[in-house]
């Protein structure tokens, strides 16, 4: 039991700041399908960062791990700006505009860490290993029983994600700037007429949407694999959306769907344990996120509210 | 006044400016400025970007090589390329349907494995001869993916799911369910992939001897041509292809002009569907014989490219999937003789991906330009003449 919320904290927490990031892109009124290739861009920046800056660090020195943070983070939001280009000023359909920044996120990052690591490291491959990533047991509360488990062998970059999704929170729903970005995703025209500019709050979101998903890619790969490869790209922007979506475009629903998609997980990777199963029903259990978004989708798309100029390419023209 | 870069302005809207003819010239113009972004990317990484591209015509079978091994010339090559290009032209073939309705199928790769594995597991184990097993294939491989696509038009239209998600989660289904089958059933302990089919099951003759030559023959080549000209003729004659484009430009103008939406919706998503099965069967039981479990075949998501590039026309997707091919083709044996890296390939797709994407600004700026330089002649013309 305590395994399954350890494992589903350390995966959904990840997947919340990217559909954060998500939820900002959106909220301004730009379709975000490059979730996927922005998160796998920054684990790359970070990846990267270690790579270079390791050997100045003593063994074991977690300074390496926060660097990385910051370079996924700024790397993310470097990246996102192709695709504000791409929908803002050059008016691209953003679906399109989503999914040609994932196919090439895939393509550059597979080709520059394999190009850098024959050129500067002297080794062939398409990887990026990154250290283990130290675990916290809080003092005193992790001994609680079950609750317990939420602050048992914690990740650190669990506490940031926490600070930022509370600030993102703040931002987007209690201060003008958030009120603006929101302004610009339903209704642009009133925005501009009020005096703001929507391209720059635009630009605005979805470059923290690029931060947020470049945070949340790098944590992926210290969580999952300690390392950086193109498997960073295992559809984890595809399901922050239908999480965002299932939950309806707001945050603190958007959390309780990332938790669910979380449980879900871990749940059917202890069921596989405890049952005695052979490894290969490992991709049954591998597909109980995305069936679960399905089926929810299925049920609450109906009643779903999308920002009302989601999508729609502004122009100052049209009335 | 004369405007700022007058000539460059000049030439653009020259070459760019023909309404009629823009499908193709800035498609054409896409492709120049990604080559000329890879020419740059060779030269950053030290090679000779001309040497380069033409490795790649040599590895597609458009241009000879220096020598080739026995039973192998430039023939043999061409006859791969139109191997690999035939599921390429279906998987395009199927983005660009549903894009003309206003559906964007990012569910190909899904389908792709999905009708493959049906069409694998029921036949291509069968000792069925080839005239009986082949056609089955091909109805199988029609029939899973219309199914398919037709379930998810249902959910966008009864369920007003999001079909860039639904499908995106397909995918994943599909591929994990598929792959456990495969590794409980029909692994093959070697390859670690699928057991490979009967030859007889083939849609492609593997090894197909030819005078001196072996070559590999993809049988629903002709059938995919064949496909094109109807998909052309139904889109731009047919009261049901226009329906479709309608509700793809503005679907509540087509519901008040009386166009039944649902349908046309789930419609167009089974053809697309039907298009990414044939895709499938052939790719998965054509230009290979077998499954690699867990992996979504990268065809399914180039081509949405190739349909970008191709401007959602049957006849553009024809030519843009010859094209991507012969990158991708090429690019082995570029990688092989020039030690550039395997995955430049899917990086050049990239490039010419971004910059087809950027084809509405680029016809809006030439129409821009174009105003522009009938402004000054106007005015040149009243200088002279007043």
């Amino acid at each position: 039991m305590d395994n399954i919320i350890i494992n589903g904290m350390a995966f959904s927490m990840p997947l919340f700041i990217i559909a954060v990031g998500g939820i900002y892109s959106e909220s301004s009124g730009i379709t975000n399908l490059a979730l996927e290739g922005l998160l796998g861009f920054g684990a790359f920046c970070g990846g990267l960062t270690v790579a270079v800056i390791e050997h100045l660090f003593p063994a074991g020195s977690a300074l390496p791990m926060y660097i990385a943070l910051f370079a996924a983070t700024v790397g993310g939001a470097a990246y996102a700006v192709l695709h504000g280009v791409l929908c803002i000023t050059f008016k691209a359909n953003q679906v399109i505009s989503g999914v040609v920044i994932n196919i090439l996120s895939l393509a550059l990052t597979a080709f520059l860490a394999n190009q850098i690591n024959t050129a500067v490291f002297g080794k062939t491959s398409n990887k990026f290993l990154l250290a283990v990533s130290p675990r916290i047991d809080i003092p005193v509360v992790s001994k609680i029983p079950l609750a317990g488990a939420f602050f048992t062998s914690v990740y650190p970059f669990e506490f940031i994600i926490i600070v930022v999704a509370v600030m993102a929170w703040y931002v987007l729903y209690k201060t003008p700037a958030g009120l603006r970005i929101r302004a610009c995703g339903d209704n642009p025209h009133a925005v501009d007429a009020a005096g703001g500019n929507v391209a720059a709050i635009r630009y605005g979101a979805v470059i923290t949407s690029g931060a947020l998903s470049g945070l949340g890619g790098i944590c992926f790969a210290y969580s999952i694999s300690s390392n950086f490869s193109p498997s960073i790209f295992m559809g984890f922007g595809y399901l922050s959306i239908a999480a965002f979506i299932f939950g309806n475009w707001k945050i603190l629903p958007t959390l309780a769907t990332c938790l669910l998609f979380g449980f879900a997980r871990s749940g059917g990777y202890a069921l596989v344990t405890k049952l005695e199963l052979p490894g290969s029903y490992s991709d049954l259990v591998l597909t109980m996120p995305y069936v679960l978004t399905l089926v929810l989708l299925i049920f609450f798309s109906k009643t779903n509210h999308p920002p009302r100029a989601l999508g729609e390419i502004y122009d100052k023209g049209k009335r | 006044m004369k405007p700022k870069n007058y000539f460059i302005k000049k030439v653009m809207v020259k070459t760019l400016g023909q309404e009629k003819s823009q499908g193709i010239t800035i498609a054409l113009f896409c492709i120049i400025l990604s080559l000329l972004a890879g020419a740059l990317l060779l030269l950053a990484l030290g090679k000779n970007p001309l040497s380069a591209y033409r490795s790649i015509l040599q590895g597609a079978g458009l241009w000879a090589k220096p020598r080739y091994a026995g039973h192998r010339s430039m023939l043999t090559d061409f006859m791969s390329l139109l191997d690999y290009t035939t599921p390429m032209l279906f998987a395009s073939l199927s983005v660009a349907v549903a894009l003309k309705c206003g559906l964007f199928n990012i569910g190909v790769p899904g389908m792709m494995i999905f009708s493959g594995f049906l069409a694998t597991i029921t036949v291509g184990y069968s000792t069925l001869p080839g005239w009986v097993a082949r056609p089955l294939v091909v109805l199988i491989g029609l029939a899973s993916g219309s199914l398919l696509g037709a379930f998810i038009g249902l959910l966008k239209h009864k369920f007003n799911t999001n079909e860039v998600v639904s499908s995106i989660m397909l995918n994943y289904i599909i591929s994990y369910v598929t792959s456990f089958f495969i590794q409980t059933d029909f692994i093959d302990p070697l390859t670690r992939q699928s057991l490979k089919i009967n030859d007889a099951t083939r849609l492609t003759l593997n090894d197909a001897v030819l005078g001196n030559l072996k070559m590999d023959i993809p049988l629903l080549l002709p059938v995919g041509l064949i496909i094109v000209a109807a998909l052309g003729f139904m889109l731009n004659q047919t009261r049901y292809g226009f329906d479709l484009k309608a509700v793809g430009m503005n679907s509540r103008a087509s519901r008040y002009a009386g166009v039944t939406i649902g349908r046309t919706r789930i419609l167009s998503m089974g053809l697309s569907g039907a298009l990414a099965g044939l895709a499938g069967v052939t790719y998965f039981m054509g230009t290979f014989a077998s499954i690699q479990p867990a992996v979504l075949p990268g065809t399914g998501f180039d081509a949405i490219a190739v349909a970008l590039l191709g401007n959602s026309s049957p006849p553009g997707c024809l030519l843009a999937s010859l094209l991507v091919t012969v990158i991708n083709n090429g690019t082995t044996y570029m990688s092989s003789r020039m030690g550039v890296l395997r995955e430049i390939a899917s990086l050049l797709t990239g490039i010419l991906l971004l910059i087809s994407a950027c084809r509405v600004f680029i016809q809006v700026l030439v129409q821009k330009y174009k105003q522009e330089l009938e402004n000054y002649y106007q005015t040149r013309k009243e200088a002279i003449h007043g």
